[in-house]
């Protein structure tokens, strides 16, 4: 058998997707103690299902993203292998990243995947990935409940005193550096190789979720609150086709 | 209502989140040797170890501070859920935030903690029936998906995303938002390999707003 018929064999379909399975049902059972702890604790029904309402549409299209990922990534680890590495931790850069490096580190490389990995590559590959991601999985399960109520404490002593809470303030100012971050680095790449889809694209979805909010405050179509991050970001997508044309 | 025992809720997440995760990585870890019996191969020691120190240089220091990060945004159980579902910063942490903004809750407080949660969650499972669905349709779908015509839209996807929060929040406080902006493209423009490094930068931009923030807010400047 050759390797990529090894790498999508049935067999490798069915632990994956046990594994998969596993991850869903851990996925039901917070989101049904967290929905029913917050009917107990009288928070809205309604405000409840928006957030899954909301939560659902804006995943569909990153979502769409990481499925291009598995299809990348399908060639030369096989679809199942890709399938679980981006369903469960990490992300596609680090993913891409980590089987190239453990590749190398054998003397072969994914670029050859087809004629020059063979199934115990792959085992090695997968280890590796899944090993050098799982510390902040290792963290959540020693250190989560002790330092998720110290930060918790912190965040509700600084509300009690400055009034106007700095942590919420601090929650702002830390997206804000995330969007900086990448917003920066579009205009950069703009300036420096005159690449200029990305801050294109950004642009127009910042204008896009601006009318969104424009729309929400002042004509009252507060249904358009659930919608408008996706909504911008589709329509800069489909402006990033088009531009490229 | 006055019933509710919030502090039971929190241990009772705590509990599942480190039971789930705990089996989840095991099951994880275990998996290459499953499949090594299955396909009759052999997991490389040397191979294993090499390629580990090649990946945990970068990413062992990227895993704490995003732990240290992530986790008083998320919740505990937006953390538990985000980090074995991993995507957190291109599709975790923003779901996180645009439930917070919609439900109108405040970092910290029970209610988010609950929205947190149900966001992270909902985000998870619906990720993971796309790509079923996508894996379903894998054949079929390859060439649509790979049509050069349609790739600017997907490579794009991160400017579209941070583009959409960043007019969000910029206008939040531009005394916030001017100087770490400012900075992250002045640094870029003059190192250019600095664009590749976002996920790096992101912490020291970051930890830049914070300060920042701190300095109006003890001045009571911001509104």
């Amino acid at each position: 058998m050759d390797y990529l018929s090894q790498a999508n064999s049935k067999a490798l379909y069915l632990m994956v997707g046990a594994i998969l399975l596993f991850v869903v049902i851990s996925c039901i059972l917070f989101i049904r103690k967290s929905y029913r702890a917050g009917i107990q604790m009288g928070m809205d029904r309604k405000v409840l299902r928006t957030t899954i309402t909301a939560s659902a549409l804006f995943t569909i299209l990153p979502s769409v993203s990481i499925l291009l990922g598995v299809i990348a990534l399908s060639g030369s680890l096989g679809v199942p292998s890709s399938w679980l590495r981006l369903s469960v931790v990490g992300n596609l850069s680090y993913e891409a990243i980590a089987a190239e490096a453990a590749s190398q580190a054998m003397g072969v490389s994914l670029k050859d995947a087809a004629t020059t990995l063979t199934a115990s590559h792959l085992v090695t590959i997968i280890l590796v990935m899944t090993t050098g991601i799982s510390w902040g999985i290792i963290a959540t399960i020693f250190f989560g409940k002790s330092y998720s109520r110290k930060s918790t404490q912190m965040l509700n002593k600084s509300k009690k005193r400055d009034g106007k809470s700095f942590a919420d303030w601090a929650m702002v100012a830390m997206f804000i550096g995330f969007c900086g971050t990448f917003i920066g680095s579009y205009v950069a790449e703009a300036v420096v190789f005159k690449h200029f889809l990305p801050i294109l694209t950004a642009l127009i979805a910042g204008v896009i979720m601006k009318g969104c909010e424009y729309l929400v405050k002042e004509k009252q179509m507060v249904w358009m609150e659930n919608f408008s991050l996706s909504l911008s970001m589709l329509i800069a997508m489909a402006s990033a086709v088009f531009i490229a044309y | 209502m006055s019933t509710f025992d919030y502090e039971r809720y929190d241990n009772s997440i705590h509990r599942l989140g480190r039971i789930m995760n705990a089996i989840g990585i095991l099951a994880l870890l275990a998996l290459p040797f499953f499949f090594s019996a299955a396909l009759g191969a052999t997991i490389s020691p040397s191979g294993f170890l090499k390629g580990l120190l090649r990946v945990s240089i970068t990413y062992l220091p990227i895993c704490i501070v995003e732990f240290l990060i992530y986790v008083p945004i998320l919740g505990p159980g937006g953390s538990y859920l985000s980090f074995i579902t991993g995507n957190i910063i291109n599709m975790k942490l923003p779901c996180a935030y645009n439930a917070r903004e919609i439900a109108g809750t405040q970092a910290g407080t029970p209610e988010d903690s609950i929205i947190t949660t149900l966001a992270v969650g909902v985000s998870s499972l619906v990720t993971m029936l796309v790509i079923f669905i996508g894996v379903l349709a894998l054949i079929p779908l390859t060439p649509v998906l790979n049509n050069p015509t349609l790739r600017p839209a997907f490579d794009n996807l991160l400017p579209a995303l941070f583009g959409a929060l960043g007019a969000q929040y910029f206008f939040k406080s531009w005394k916030i938002s001017a100087i770490p902006l400012l900075l992250m493209i002045v640094l870029s423009i003059a190192i250019p390999a600095l664009i590749a490094q976002t996920t790096m930068l992101m912490i020291l931009i970051g930890g830049i707003a914070i300060a920042i923030t701190y300095y109006f807010h003890k001045k009571g400047a911001l509104q």
